[in-house]
């Protein structure tokens, strides 16, 4: 009967112990899950900074802007435009490569 | 000698019994510790058991708040107009601030704020949290960590970044510091755009990690993206004409609207003066009102196509059908009608032609107010657009029973009613999308073509598309809505300002509403130019210019081929001849 409740009580002891380590791990997993996600929110964020910076980078009135004070560019009218019919029917308007008077 | 043996155990000491009470005593006290015990253990355990697991609460449990990003604003193509993105935020804690003039002051300057300022919102000790400036920007925020201030910290909060500046300000609106939204799409789309912000209950340890989650994780749900039906290089070309004009015309204010008739979208939506939405130190009124959508005035002459549009579907004249407007003055009772200049006989071509009063006057008095009244309303005259944006107006068209018959002739040349340049812009679709009346959306559709209510036979709206195309040809009231390359059609229009009671006598309004291709139409635009005062102020001067550059561009943009031969300028290869 002793023995019998001494090997219940170790096993109880160890079970506890068990116990305690796999909350430890868990918890320590969860904070390694927390890392993460939060890292990873933080790399979209970043991202999403980037892709704005990007775009303000190329918006209509800097690529204008450049276009004609540092490549000395014009808008282009019908004028100067080549505008070429893929066979077939459909109505494409595929302006050609043209050489242009300055 | 006698030994006396000892008998210890007849010793006194030994021999004096110990009261048995005194070990009842002791297991009594022993056992009284142990119900002391036991009764603790139950009252932590069972009794004030909440208490205690609160405190517990109170110390490891902490509720966060993940937040939704809101959603971005794109434009048709894609390109971003509104994007929310971190940036620090400086806040203080007054109890326990380093206080150290000199790092005040330099923190003062970083701010940008005045020192006395500064110690106004740090003088409350009581506090433990208060904010300093929200949404600095980074190199701020650095400046400021680096100058190592006990109590000073700071924190990420999100912004609203608007990368095409000015030339969208009025479509997309801009946000509070709350991310709320305050005006254009934002405020009208702010539910949708601002997601819903989830929660978590975790356990924290000592040192502040998230060691286990409790119950269950709402997830935040992001606000969705909204994709306009903005076409952001259309709407920037036409903003630069736009101001151009208004600078060059000294003029007030204008606006442009560029509608795509096949698909039912508005393509630009542009007022000059603008804003930075980024930037909103000083704003006015002038300076945030959507002119296109909120301010109306008399249509003017842009309302004359409506008139004859309706009576050719009515039978009552023919294109051909010739009306004398000579002498150039009408009677009407009191009233006199006049035209600019006398005329003599016209054909209804000729009356769209030349913008004729006295003959549209002539054609409308032959109709019931009831027709004109519908027309009217068909076209959406008088009606809150359906476009999703604040403060939209819908005009005034009274109610044909109240209609004098003066007041039936001076509406059929668009006095006596009123409109904003939206609603007039959309009132042109009836003629380009061949009678019908377009639906128009300021969100991206998706769909190639959309159908419309119809008002005119598609033959009558193809009649009227015919005269559009002669005012802004040789001998119409606008040629300078031409185009190279692209056959356009248009009304001008010039209107006196009201003020107060009656008209302003030298303060205008032009504004030109036009259609190209005029054989198969592809947008409809309209511009209007607020007070123009540097002499010219005809729609025909002020407004048919920027027509006809936004018309250009905006269908070159498109890919639509020309539908007019051009005296090309390109420069072929030649080859060389042998000999």
């Amino acid at each position: 009967m002793s023995r019998v409740s001494l090997l219940l009580l170790i096993a109880v002891m160890v079970s506890a112990l068990y116990l305690v380590r796999t909350q430890y791990e868990s918890r320590s997993l969860t904070t390694e899950i927390d890392r993460a996600t939060s890292l990873a929110r933080n790399l979209e964020t970043e991202n999403d900074r980037l892709d704005v910076e990007r775009r303000a980078q190329a918006t209509p009135l800097r690529v204008e802007k450049l276009a004609r004070e540092q490549l000395h560019m014009r808008t282009i009218t019908p004028a100067i435009t080549q505008y070429a019919t893929v066979p077939g029917g459909a109505a494409a308007s595929v302006p050609a490569s043209a050489e242009v008077r300055p | 000698m006698s030994s006396r043996s000892v008998q210890y155990t007849s010793s006194p000491l030994l021999a004096s019994k110990t009261p048995i009470w005194r070990s009842q005593f002791i297991v009594a006290v022993i056992a009284a510790g142990f119900l002391g015990l036991v009764a603790r253990a139950a009252y932590v355990q069972v009794i004030d058991n909440a208490f205690f697991k609160r405190q517990g609460t109170v110390r490891f449990v902490r509720t966060l708040d993940l937040p939704a990003n809101r959603g971005r604003i794109l434009d048709r193509h894609g390109n971003i107009l509104a994007s929310s993105v971190p940036v620090p935020s400086i806040w203080a804690n007054p109890e326990d601030i380093e206080r150290d003039p000199a790092k005040l002051k330099a923190l003062a300057k970083l701010l940008g704020m005045n020192p006395a300022d500064l110690d106004k919102k740090l003088q409350d000790e009581d506090k433990t949290f208060v904010w300093l400036k929200r949404q600095v920007d980074e190199s701020v925020a650095k400046d400021i960590a680096a100058l190592k201030i006990k109590g000073v910290y700071d924190r990420k909060e999100y912004k609203r970044i608007y990368p095409e500046g000015e030339s969208v300000a009025h479509v997309v609106g801009f946000t509070n510091v709350e991310n709320l939204g305050q005006e254009g799409v934002e405020l009208t789309f702010n539910k949708a755009l601002g997601g819903k912000a989830g929660s978590r209950r975790v356990i924290k340890d000592r040192l502040g990690r998230v060691v286990e989650d409790i119950g269950e994780m709402v997830p935040p749900l992001d606000g969705e993206d909204l994709q306009l039906s903005i076409d952001s290089k259309v709407q920037y070309f036409a903003y630069e004409k736009i101001k151009e004009s208004v600078v060059t015309n000294k003029a007030v204010a204008g606006s442009v609207v560029v509608l795509d008739i096949k698909t039912g979208e508005v393509l630009a939506l542009v007022n000059y003066p603008s804003y930075s939405p980024g930037k909103r130190g000083s704003l006015s009124g002038a300076q945030l009102r959507n002119r296109a959508l909120t301010d109306t005035f008399e249509p003017g002459s842009t309302m004359k196509p409506l008139v004859v549009g309706l009576a050719l579907e009515k039978g009552i004249v023919k294109p051909e059908t010739l009306i004398q407007t000579a002498p150039g003055k009408l009677q009407m009772g009191t009233a006199t009608i006049t035209d600019a200049h006398p005329h003599g006989v016209l054909s209804v071509n000729e009356v769209i032609q030349k913008s004729s009063n006295v003959g549209t006057v002539k054609i409308a008095m032959q109709m019931q107010p009831h027709d004109m009244w519908e027309v009217f309303t068909q076209v959406g005259l008088g009606q809150k657009p359906q476009v999703p944006f604040p403060g939209a107006v819908a005009g005034k068209v009274r109610a044909y029973k109240t209609w004098r018959p003066i007041e039936q002739a001076t509406m059929s040349y668009g006095y006596g009613l009123s409109t904003s340049l939206f609603q007039l812009a959309q009132a042109y679709t009836v003629f380009a999308h061949d009678g019908e009346m377009v639906p128009m959306s300021l969100v991206k559709t998706n769909q190639a073509q959309v159908n419309g209510a119809r008002v005119f036979s598609s033959q009558n709206a193809a009649a009227i598309r015919n005269m559009l195309h002669m005012v802004t040809i040789q001998g119409g009231t606008a040629p300078k809505a031409q185009t190279m390359g692209y056959s356009v059609g248009g009304k001008t229009g010039t209107a006196h300002k009201v003020e107060g009671k009656g008209y302003a006598s030298k303060k205008y309004r032009g504004f030109f509403v036009g259609i190209a291709p005029i054989d198969n139409p592809r947008i409809v635009v309209a511009v209007m130019v607020d007070e123009p005062t540097n002499g010219a102020y005809f729609g025909g001067d002020v407004a048919a210019p920027v027509f006809s550059q936004t018309v250009q561009q905006t269908l070159r943009m498109m890919g639509v081929q020309p539908d007019m031969a051009v005296k090309p300028q390109v420069v072929t290869k030649v080859e060389k001849e042998s000999f």
